[in-house]
């Protein structure tokens, strides 16, 4: 049950850096308060290996969300938030 | 600043240490904590201090370990090793069991033979690509531990391990990333213990800001040493919205000396490192002792060997250092991976060197290397590892010497019309190549080419490449005599493996030389495959002997953790068949579903045929006929495939034929009896077959007529199992005819031939081992156990106790 690509939204704790922001070169990143948000157009293992990534790194993953609207469903609320240190 | 950071102790983390302590009393901890926790520095801490455990097996998961063979293999390594077994223990006995399951089942016996306390430690569990797939034989491990044996795991993320039972049983214990945690007055300590000046509020701001993450602090601490200003590092570093692992790393290594800098950005593109490698990567001598000194200050290296001359980084820190090297010096990346790949080219580490040469971009390069190096690869039983690198080149980009690598890929699936194809690009390349190159692509070439016709059942074609293989090579240097050894044992494992199809007498000797000579020049995959063709070939002998070689060769192949692949799958099919042959259908089955899944990845008309062959015979015995003919249908489909076409194929034709004459069709066995050319209806094979034919045709006498050349020797037969279904056809027409004095003297021949060892055995032990399983050496016995009515072997002793069908000298 692959959805295919669509467009999500990673939201990470704390500002990245050139250098933690040159590990995810197909993302946009943006600024919002302490946060980062990395916006981008993922299909499933595109996905799946940013996680892991992200974990690698040792960031703090704070939410995850599907932003493709989807025409016969509510906007899908595909969050995870776990938590580190 | 030394040469090194200086020195970051481990402070003694007692509760920590204690908590693992009361952990550890269990029988199982899991630490579950992301990366950079110090679940490692715990784990080593506890096992180094005094009165720790006595014996420890530590097994790291490798990075992206996608073998999980190998991972088990790795395990039985590690607590080999901790319990001094290694070398010592005999092969374990071949299992019909999945490889997992046998894996699982042979550390479990390890770990119980060790007696007394031993702890295992599984490193970086997440590191496995499919954790999944082993949930359940890792489970199984676990929740099945021998007294005195604990077992704690580390891992990045909660895996799906069903505990519970451990759990409810308080033999569970889980220690996470808030345990692991630095208190403030920890990272009070490590700041003492370093001799790092700051103050009660600059290392509360460092805890706060750090979170009590380990990582975080030691790099904070690296950086901190011999700062000349710690309270503004501090508090500027709190200042920073920036992520605590990227600001902290750029810090620290800011902080060290340019060859320390230098060393680490340039190396850390490798796996592993030692000083002769990083010399060549930095371009300076001396590196050795740098990372010697790193190791030392608990600087996220480790060595990995007791005399320390590899040594890797903790995989966050080697994260952090490919990403800044790629910001800082991204045109100085595909030249390191250039070095690399020629220093480990030099050192005969080939997988490693096509690994860099391919990270460096040089995709014509890497394509030369890998053609190069596959057959060397293929003798290794790297098969899968050369299909990993084929699909590394990027998709459209045509090198013509992959070709040579696909048509190994091809032919070790199966897939021989595309060998075949991919073969003539490569032979019009090798053409065009340079003289150096040109002899060791053709000597490929003609190996492959052996292969090739070896699968096709072309025994003429195996004869004409062996002759080419034969002829003395030019050079004589070290590189050919390693290949001449080489292309030896290759061609007696073709070549006994072509005779052993074509039923001729040299193939045992052929298969035997190849496996000896494979174990002398170190390829234990070419020994592995010459004895399950060994195992296969011997089917022509007694069963004890047939049954014996398969075992051994399993044992082996499971040893080296090739139990579930294609090369053992004629010996798991070989002894399915021998204990077919023998009456324990349940056993065979199971080593027939095994050898299923080792096939999986191997569809070639060679093997498939002998699988529908094996497949129909147990469909015989428990006498389902009509899924029988279905595949010995299909194998007769297979066999006209084949070139030759080989001798032993005409078994297939035979029980063809028989069991369309057992279900009720012997007209339609007839049909196909007169299609036969006289040289293949003259086989003795075919001769039994017609037995068969008149016993459904109620016609006992023509029964004998048909095996009496067999019985006398003068028809050509595969092996002396054709003459044993002979004994036991004409026993059955006597019983027809009455004669049951005479039907009992065809199965006690049956039995001599079958088990010659028994032959010493007083009549009254041959008369019950005749009605139990020795008798039931064919496919034609499924038709005694039709007649009495019964399907398995423990139904058929009571009713053939009852009904004595062939036993001596008791009238019906």
């Amino acid at each position: 049950m692959d959805p295919g690509p669509a467009r999500y939204t990673i939201r990470i704790d704390g500002h990245l850096g050139a250098t933690m922001l040159s590990a995810f070169p197909a993302m946009v990143p943006r600024r919002h308060g302490g946060h980062t948000v990395l916006t981008g157009v993922l299909d499933r293992s595109a996905l799946y290996g940013m996680l892991a990534e992200i974990d690698a790194l040792g960031l703090n993953l704070l939410e995850v969300r599907r932003r493709t609207p989807q025409p016969e469903s509510p906007p899908p609320r595909d969050s995870r938030s776990p938590s580190r240190r | 600043m030394t040469a090194a950071p200086a020195t970051l102790r481990l402070i003694d983390r007692g509760d920590l240490l204690a908590a693992l302590d009361r952990a550890a009393a269990r029988k199982v901890t899991i630490i579950s904590a992301p990366a950079g926790s110090g679940k490692t520095s715990l784990i080593r801490a506890w096992a180094d201090r005094p009165g720790g455990p006595h014996r420890l097996a530590v097994v790291p998961v490798q990075r992206d370990q996608h073998d999980a063979q190998l991972f088990w293999l790795a395990l039985l390594d590690g607590v080999r090793q901790a319990t001094d077994a290694a070398g010592s223990a005999e092969p374990a006995a071949a299992m019909p069991e999945f490889n997992a399951r046998a894996m699982v089942d042979r550390v479990l016996s390890e770990l119980a033979e060790a007696r007394g306390p031993l702890t295992l430690v599984i490193e970086d569990l997440h590191e496995l690509a499919s954790p999944g797939a082993l949930a359940a034989e890792l489970t199984r491990l676990l929740t099945n531990l021998p007294p005195g044996v604990h077992a704690i795991v580390s891992t990045r993320h909660d895996l799906r391990l069903r505990l519970h039972q451990l759990r409810l049983a308080g033999e569970l214990s889980e220690i996470r990333a808030s345990d692991l945690r630095f208190s403030e007055r920890e990272t009070r300590e490590l700041l003492d213990v370093t001799g790092i000046a700051l103050s009660e509020a600059g290392a509360a701001l460092l805890h706060e800001r750090t979170e009590g993450w380990a990582a975080g602090l030691r790099l904070a601490v690296i950086s901190l040493a011999g700062h000349p200003d710690p309270e503004r590092f501090v508090a500027e570093f709190s200042g920073s919205e920036r992520t605590v692992g990227e600001y902290l790393l750029a810090e620290m290594l800011d902080r060290q000396r340019g060859d320390v800098q230098r060393l680490l950005l340039r190396t850390c593109l490798l796996d592993r490192v030692n000083g002769e490698l990083a010399d060549l990567l930095t371009g300076r001598p001396g590196s050795e002792r740098i990372l010697l000194d790193l190791g030392d200050a608990n600087a996220f290296v480790v060595s990995l060997d007791p005399e320390r001359t590899w040594f890797r980084y903790h995989h966050l820190f080697a994260d952090l250092l490919r990403l800044e090297l790629r910001r800082r010096r991204p045109k100085e990346v595909p030249e390191l991976h250039r070095r690399a790949a020629g220093w480990f080219i030099e050192h005969g580490q080939v997988v490693d060197a096509i690994r860099h040469t391919q990270a460096a971009g040089d995709w014509p390069g890497a394509a030369k290397l890998l053609a190069d190096h596959s057959f060397s690869l293929t003798l290794d039983g790297q098969t899968q590892t050369i299909q990993a690198l084929v699909q590394a080149f990027p998709p459209g980009a045509d090198h013509p010497e992959l070709a040579l690598v696909r048509a190994m890929g091809d032919l070790g699936q199966g897939h021989l019309d595309e060998a075949a194809a991919h073969l003539a690009i490569a032979e019009t390349y090798a053409e065009t190549a340079p003289p150096d190159r040109q002899r060791r692509l053709r000597v490929a070439i003609a190996a492959l080419k052996l292969s090739l016709a070896r699968r096709r059942g072309h025994l003429a074609g195996v004869i004409e490449q062996v002759r080419f293989l034969d002829s003395p090579l030019t050079g004589q240097s070290d590189e050919d005599i390693a290949l001449g050894s080489d292309l030896r044992a290759v061609a007696l494992l073709n070549l006994g493996t072509a005779e052993a199809w074509s039923a001729l007498p040299d193939a045992e000797r052929h298969l035997g030389e190849g496996a000896v000579l494979a174990r002398e020049i170190g390829r234990p995959y070419l020994e592995v495959s010459c004895l399950a063709q060994l195992g296969l070939a011997s089917k022509v002998r007694p069963f004890a002997t047939t049954r014996r070689r398969n075992r051994e060769a399993i044992a082996l192949a499971d040893q080296h953790g090739w139990g579930a692949e294609p090369v053992i799958a004629p010996a798991l099919n070989s002894l399915a068949g021998a204990l077919m042959f023998m009456g324990e259908f349940d056993e065979a089955e199971r080593w027939l579903q095994r050898a299923e899944r080792a096939v999986q990845t191997d569809t070639g008309p060679d093997i498939s045929l002998l699988m529908h062959m094996a497949g129909g015979m147990l469909h015989a015995c428990r006498g389902r006929h009509q899924q029988a003919l279905e595949e010995f249908s299909a194998a007769e489909q297979l066999r006209s495939q084949l070139e030759g076409p080989p001798a032993t194929a005409i078994q297939v034709t035979g029980w063809l034929l028989a069991t369309q004459a057992r279900l009720g069709r012997p007209g339609e066995a007839r049909a196909l009896l007169a299609a036969l050319d006289d040289e293949r209806a003259g086989c003795g094979e075919i001769r039994n077959a017609c037995a068969v034919i008149c016993l459904a045709e109620d016609d006992p006498a023509g029964a004998l007529g048909a095996v009496q050349d067999v019985l006398d020797g003068t028809v050509p037969v595969i092996g002396y199992v054709t003459v044993v279904e002979a004994q036991l056809l004409a026993g059955l027409a006597h019983r027809e005819l009455g004669d049951q004095r005479a039907a009992s003297q065809a199965a006690e021949r049956a039995l001599a031939l079958a088990e010659p060892d028994r032959t010493n055995l007083s009549r009254v032990e041959i008369a019950s081992e005749l009605t139990v399983s020795r008798n039931t050496v064919s496919t034609h016995i499924g038709s005694i156990y039709a007649k009495l009515g019964v399907t398995d072997r423990s139904s058929t002793v009571r009713s053939a106790r009852s009904l004595r069908p062939l036993s001596a000298g008791q009238p019906r």
